[in-house]
């Protein structure tokens, strides 16, 4: 037993945990959670917690349902809104076949083999998500129309705001948790919200994005509150994404910095760019894997509809933020497609293979766009090579269908479920008559 | 001068002399002894000096001499020494001219430091205590030996040369006591030593000279841990010196701080002994080997490193952990680290994956070997230096969990530990560990020649011989005979130590044999991938007890082959299948002498009996397949030609049909045995296996319609009707598996003037024999003989004349008839009855001008509603390999389409075989290069699955045979019926799911378009 695995034993023990949750993520990016006594820790440890995979969506094939939960040492917490006596703690787990493989359904497993392969290659990579979320007064149902908790814009203060308390709360439990938190403020829409998690490695990031997630709707049910991530709640505000900051590592040296270069990117980094740009319309059905995460991807409002990169042009699918002299290590890219309902773990997956690919094939970086391309018109973003990223969740498929990167990085399995399942997802929704359509057509057909 | 002196004498003469004394080329030889220098040096003297017979002994006089001349110009007072040297005999002018006479880089070393020749003055004892060579390299930089932190105090580039011509003085010495050493073999362990601890000398003087230059080095207590042979105290002379190193922080200061000084002092340790400089530098500092490898940080605390290898760390670590040694530095600081660390090394062995990984890092050294080098390669080829270790430290790591004795770092000590404590022969690890040291002094001799890290044996014949005299052999041809030899013992013994002590007491060879307790044989067995080995030590004892021929012979086998099972995909079936097969035939004479006497034949039966379920299963039924092991020529597929001629003589000479039968059934057996040894073995691939299946189904279907033909003429009505065979499906296409069936229309044409309603009873007959003879229940296979794919499918007749069939096709045929005429064959019977059925179905499946669009929308159609029916319900179609994505009908269908498409113009096209079908499609650009591959690929591919699936399994037919499995051992079993390295089970499942989706895009592009 080794001593990260003592400790959890022994804080178990010390703070009287009752429950331990282990955590895993499916498929689409929705969190699990098999609860364990502490008795079986130990066994958790050794061999792993078995169970039923086949109602999770996508983690087994139709035949193999045995499924062992692993727990990683290393993401033990305690659940600060379990309270403090008799509490609950969870940790990640890495999803195993019944002999000890690693499940090539596991998202987890997807992102650390694809860090693996970017330490073959001498880079470790880092992610920095911005993360927008909507509150709405409790209950929040489909059936009713949705109540921002407030009226706020950008950056307003908004006195007493609910919001405000929210953040505060939020942010406290998210340190509690050993989070960090960069940034918060009040976003464009009403109710709207944006927290800036601390930049860690790709995975650590996407454990705390899904821890992030369960906190910030634990807060906001504690405060009578409903918290969503949904991508585009309401048709005339603004949707939620998460955008993320993106930048490689070889060793303690940032590998996208190289002081004098124009904008001080170096080679390294122009390629990665290249890469995401170039296959940022095969990955979307990934970093954008609803139906609903169309209308926020086109809704306008500096959605980044267009494959384009400009420097620190808010209209761009990735952008250079401002450069800090002197700042080396914090030099890096933001793409910004992803939305706040995406898989952390297969997003940031695809979007290092992409970048990688960029890399190792040399691709040439296009020039930046320094126009809002929103303004252009069709036949200018022709012009200027400036392709639209798929449009609907039907197209992005497509795309993504013919992808050997999206294929090679999700692996066969994970790869064919996605596929099968939001082809399942489109052919629902587009068999729906919606409320649009009938307030249309309706009256005078 | 008239005298007889040197000059007068027939030059042919002294070319003779020099040429016996051992000159190569005594020409030069003659130019160099008079050399001006030389000759002041020497003296003048008549005839030729004496120095000749003194050089005469050297590995090479030639060079000894050329140095000698260069030495020959020194000035004093270092020629007065080197004089004194030549001038009486004794031991200082044997080591003189033992190094100069194998040594170039050390005769350089002379030239330019002629001040290092009294060093060879006096004798040097070998093995000097550590210490003093420490405290002789420290006191060359001024540093104070008994401080535990020693400063140099001659610091800079000057510190350094001091440092590094202080060590070449040292090794100056060892050199020239090893090559004057009478029994070079005995000194090895020595030597290994004393180049160990001189070269920690030089780590601990070049941290000396750190210290010099990192003000504050006191905030790091820094250790250098040695690994490999520098840990293991037997370095050879020029290698790469692994290190790790540990650093705890000084007195008052901070992890942080000591971390950064610890760095810094061991980037100065490096850069004094692998720098350029003014004198050469000495060997690379390897790191590589610590936590995380070159990603990792230079220096970790004891903590540190014990949170990594407790957690991170992978088996080979804790194998290179094994020779973990503290050799400069902080000595509490590494101690301490090496008391947490050792225990974990021993628990290696309890690690999840210690089998497959200790399996992989055999392989990865052996493939990391250049092929061209893999021949010269003293350390890494087979039988070289690496086996030796591997083999002592796996059982090191085995056994030394619950034994203390024999964990020793040392290879040699190890060895004789092991065999001490009885985990191996007494006499196979003697000769093992002679073995060890010829390949060790060969290694030295290789690489002092030009100090050189080298482990490759020379080719050409002056340095073979240099070496061969330097080892105390004569002739180049002596060596190379020697170091072969001792390859082919290092693998033998390999076996011997390994496998040997697992065999049961009462199975020893002789009283020098071990037999391991049950406990120590279980750890073995299963540390080598046994699954079950308290099983396995029942099959082993059963195998070896008694007194039986077959039980000496089998004690002689057992060995290596339990070695060859743990190779395999499946040891314990292979095991339990040698088991059985011995049961059948281990009375037989010839069984066990061909295992015996042939290598390749048990090799190759091991790996078939612990790899394919379905060929240990066809070698009990056909013993006789256990002859072709040791003949390639026995496991080439026999053509259709050569097996009629066989059924030719059974028909002759065998008159009752069913006996007869019965022999042609045991033919096909014979083939299908021979076939699926040679598809595991690699040497058939799966078309040749295709077509000797169906070569064998042919011969049997042809020689069932003679007999069957045969009795109709000794009938009372006598023959009335000729009969062709067609085939159809994959029989047609010559693409038959181990379990298809063999599909066939029956055509027949009555004789002249037999009324039409006789002839066809007794086509009726005689078609109803063929399928009786071959489907009957019986010892041997039976070939299901199908005709379902006859016009009006089971509802028709079973047999048409030829004009019926005319008649039916004229007015009924469908698309899919066409489409399954595109595989018709004629197989037996009248061959112009076939010729003329051809003829017959031609204008359907090569339409004249291309199908119609509606046959075309036809065939789509089917096969879409095909894909939605015949799938199984609950298998994933990506993993179907008949029926599913990417899978034979989506490849077949599309090959078919095409030919339908374009049979008429495109002649190429009309063709029963899917490959040949699609080549042509793609040579006449009906398909593209790329879609052409990937369709080839994908087909490939699910047949070859499809075939191993029978291999692995053992199973014919049955719900999962066309099913890529789930679960990982049988994947694991396929990739390695398939040829893949072990553990590549996954890899060949996303291979095949890759494959299939691309050929299903092409399919749905192509065929569907």
């Amino acid at each position: 037993m080794d001593r990260q695995q003592d400790f959890v034993l022994r804080t178990v023990e010390e703070r009287d945990i009752r429950f331990i949750r282990l955590w895993f993520t499916d498929v689409l990016g929705i969190l699990k959670s098999v609860a364990i006594a502490p008795a079986e820790l130990e066994a958790a440890f050794g061999e792993g917690i078995g169970f039923d995979g086949s109602a999770i969506e996508g983690l087994t094939r139709v035949v193999e349902s045995d499924m062992l939960a692993k727990p990683d040492p290393s993401t033990f917490q305690v659940l600060p809104w379990r309270g403090d006596r008799h509490g609950t703690a969870r940790m990640f787990c890495d999803i195993q076949t019944p002999d000890g493989e690693p499940s090539p359904a596991d998202p987890r497993w997807v992102l650390k083999r694809t860090l693996a392969k970017a330490s073959d290659q001498g880079f470790t990579f880092y992610v920095h998500p911005e993360i927008e979320f909507y509150l709405f007064e409790s209950p929040a149902e489909p059936d009713l129309p949705l109540v921002p908790v407030d009226s706020g814009g950008y950056f307003d203060h908004v006195p007493r705001g609910t919001g405000h308390d929210f953040r505060r709360a939020a942010i406290s439990m998210l340190e509690s948790m050993g989070i960090s938190v960069e940034f918060s403020h009040h976003e464009a829409g009403p109710g709207q919200n944006e927290i800036d998690l601390r930049y860690a490695d790709a995975l650590t990031t996407a454990d705390n994005v899904m821890t992030f997630r369960t906190v910030v709707k634990e807060v906001a049910l504690e405060q009578g509150l409903y918290a969503s991530f949904m991508p585009k709640p309401m048709a005339d505000q603004p949707g939620s994404g998460m955008h993320s900051h993106l930048s490689l590592f070889e060793g303690d040296r940032n590998a996208f910095h190289e002081p004098g270069a124009d904008m001080e990117l170096s080679a390294t980094a122009r390629k990665f760019i290249a890469g995401l740009l170039r296959h940022s319309a095969e990955i979307t059905a990934i970093t954008n894997q609803f139906v609903n995460s169309y209308k926020r991807l086109w809704g306008g409002a500096e959605a980044p509809s267009y494959i384009c990169w400009g420097h620190n042009n808010r209209s761009a699918l990735v952008r250079v933020p401002l450069y800090k002299p002197g700042k080396g290590n914090s030099s890096r890219v933001e793409y910004r497609a992803v939305d706040s309902a995406a898989n952390p773990y297969l997003s940031y997956a695809m979007l290092l293979a992409a970048g990688l690919k960029g890399v190792e094939e040399n691709y040439e970086l296009p020039d930046g766009a320094e126009d809002d391309v929103w303004e252009l018109t069709d036949a200018e973003r022709r012009a200027l090579g400036i392709d639209p990223l798929p449009a609907s969740l039907d197209q992005a498929i497509a795309v993504m269908e013919k992808s050997e990167l999206v294929a090679e990085t999700l692996g066969e399995h994970v790869f064919d479920f996605v596929l099968r399942n939001k082809r399942a997802e489109w052919d629902a929704y587009r068999s729906q008559v919606t409320p649009f359509e009938l307030k249309r057509y309706l009256p005078i057909l | 001068m008239t005298d007889a002196g040197p000059d007068t004498r027939p030059p042919a003469s002294r070319r003779a002399l020099l040429t016996r004394a051992g000159f190569v080329d005594p020409d030069r030889a003659i130019q160099l002894l008079a050399d001006r220098d030389l000759v002041a040096l020497l003296g003048e003297v008549a005839g030729d000096h004496p120095v000749v017979d003194v050089l005469s002994v050297a590995a090479s006089p030639d060079d000894a001499l050329l140095a000698l001349t260069r030495l020959a110009a020194v000035n004093e007072p270092y020629r007065t020494v080197l004089h004194g040297m030549l001038d009486e005999d004794g031991d200082a002018r044997d080591r003189l001219v033992a190094v100069l006479g194998l040594s170039t880089a050390l005769a350089d070393h002379l030239v330019r430091h002629p001040e290092d020749l009294p060093a060879l003055a006096e004798p040097t004892p070998i093995g000097a205590d550590g210490a003093d060579v420490r405290a002789e390299l420290l006191g060359a930089v001024g540093a104070d030996p008994a401080d535990p932190a020693p400063v140099a105090t001659l610091g800079g580039g000057e510190g350094v040369d001091a440092m590094r011509r202080a060590y070449r003085r040292r090794l100056l010495r060892i050199a020239a006591a090893d090559l004057t050493s009478p029994q070079p073999l005995s000194l090895l362990p020595a030597v290994g030593s004393a180049l160990a601890d001189l070269a920690a000398a030089a780590l601990e003087t070049g941290l000396a000279l750190a210290r010099a230059d990192v003000p504050g080095h006191a905030a790091a207590r820094l250790a250098v841990l040695g690994m490999g042979k520098t840990g293991g105290r037997e370095l050879n002379y020029v290698s790469d010196v692994d290190v790790i190193y540990v650093a705890e922080p000084g007195e008052g200061a901070s992890e942080q701080e000591a971390l950064a000084t610890a760095a810094a002092l061991a980037a100065g340790m490096t850069k004094a002994c692998s720098a350029p400089s003014g004198e050469p530098a000495l060997w690379p500092v390897d790191a590589a080997l610590r936590p995380e490898g070159k990603q990792g940080p230079l220096v970790r605390t004891v903590a540190s490193h014990l949170a990594y290898y407790e957690r991170w760390a992978k088996t080979w670590e804790f194998q290179a952990l094994l020779k973990a040694r503290v050799v400069a530095g902080d000595r509490e600081v590494g101690q301490a680290y090496t008391d947490v660390i050792s225990p974990l090394v021993w628990k290696a062995v309890e690690r999840e994956n210690f089998v497959e990984d200790s399996q992989a890092m055999r392989r990865r050294v052996e493939d990391h070997v250049p092929a061209a080098e893999a021949d010269r390669q003293i350390k890494l080829g087979r039988g070289g230096l690496r086996d030796v270790e591997f083999t002592v430290q796996l059982l090191q790591l085995v056994h030394g969990r619950g034994d203390p004795t024999i964990r020793s770092p040392h290879t040699l000590s190890a060895l004789q530990a092991l065999s001490a404590g009885g985990y191996v022969g007494r006499d196979h690890a003697a000769r093992l560990a002679v073995c060890y040291r010829q390949l060790r002094v060969l290694e030295h001799r290789v690489q002092l020649t030009r100090l050189r890290r080298t482990h490759l044996m020379p080719t050409a014949e002056q340095d073979l011989r240099r070496l061969a005299r330097a080892s105390g052999m004569a002739t180049a041809a002596e060596v190379d005979e020697r170091w072969r030899t001792v390859r082919r013992d290092v693998r033998h013994l390999h076996e011997e130590l390994f496998y040997r002590p697992l065999l049961p007491a009462t199975a020893k060879l002789s009283v020098e044999d071990v037999s391991l307790s049950p406990e120590a044989a279980k750890a073995r067995l299963s540390a080598i991938g046994y699954r079950d080995p308290v099983g396995a030590m029942r099959h082993i004892q059963a195998l070896t007890e008694g007194v039986s021929r077959r039980a000496a012979i089998q004690r002689q086998l057992l060995p290596v082959l339990l070695g060859w099972f743990a190779d395999g995909a499946d040891p314990d079936a292979g095991l339990l299948a040698f088991r059985t097969l011995s049961d059948v035939l281990g009375t037989t004479h010839w069984y066990l002498k061909l295992l015996r006497d042939s290598g390749i034949a048990a090799r190759r039966l091991a790996h078939l009996m612990s790899t394919s379920r379905f060929v240990a299963d066809v070698i009990a039924r056909s013993p006789e397949s256990v002859t072709w092991l040791a003949d390639d020529g026995e496991l080439a597929p026999r053509d259709a030609e050569r097996l009629w001629s066989e059924v030719d003589k059974v028909l002759t000479r065998q008159h009752d049909p069913e006996a007869a039968a019965t022999l042609l059934r045991a033919l096909r057996r014979r083939e299908i045995a021979r076939t699926a040894v040679g598809e595991v073995l690699g040497s058939t691939d799966v078309v040749a296996a295709f077509d000797a299946l169906t070569a064998s189904a042919d011969v049997v279907v042809r020689g069932a319609l003679r007999i069957a033909e045969y009795e109709a003429e000794h009938s009372d009505e006598g023959r009335l009707t000729r009969m062709a065979i067609i085939g159809m499906g994959r029989f047609g296409g010559r693409e038959m598996g181990y379990g298809s069936d063999a599909d066939v229309l029956f055509v027949h044409d009555p004789l002249p003037d037999v009324p039409e309603e006789r002839a066809q009873a007794q086509a009726n007959v005689l078609a109803q024999r063929v399928r009786a003879l071959l489907g009957q229940v019986g010892d041997e296979p039976l070939l299901e003989v199908d005709a379902d794919l006859r016009p009006e499918g089971r509802n028709g007749p079973l047999v048409r004349t030829l004009g019926s069939y005319a008649e039916y096709y004229g007015r009924w045929s469908s698309p899919w008839e066409s489409q399954a005429l595109l595989r018709a064959r004629p197989v037996a019977g009248d061959g112009d009855l076939g010729q003329r059925f051809e003829a017959l179905v031609d204008p359907l499946r090569y339409p004249a001008g291309g199908a119609d669009p509606a046959v075309v929308r036809e065939v789509r159609r089917l096969k879409a509603r095909m894909e939605a029916e015949r799938l199984p319900r609950g298998i994933d179609p990506a993993r179907h390999l008949k029926l599913g994505r990417g899978g034979l009908s989506d490849v077949e269908w599309t090959a078919q389409l095409l030919a339908l498409q374009h049979a008429h113009e495109v002649p190429a096209l009309r063709t029963t075989s899917t490959l040949l079908t699609l080549a042509a499609a793609a040579r006449a650009e009906l398909l593209s290069p790329d879609d052409y591959r990937q369709l080839r690929e994908a087909w490939l591919l699910a047949s070859r699955l499809r075939n191993a699936i029978v291999l692995w399994t053992g199973r014919v037919g049955g719900r999962q045979a066309d099913v890529l499995p789930h679960d990982r051992p049988s994947l694991a079993g396929l990739s390695r019926v398939l040829g893949y390295p072990p553990g590549s089970g996954g890899e060949l499942e996303e291979t095949y799911l890759r494959v299939g989706r691309r050929a299903r895009a092409v399919v749905d592009r192509v065929f569907y378009a």
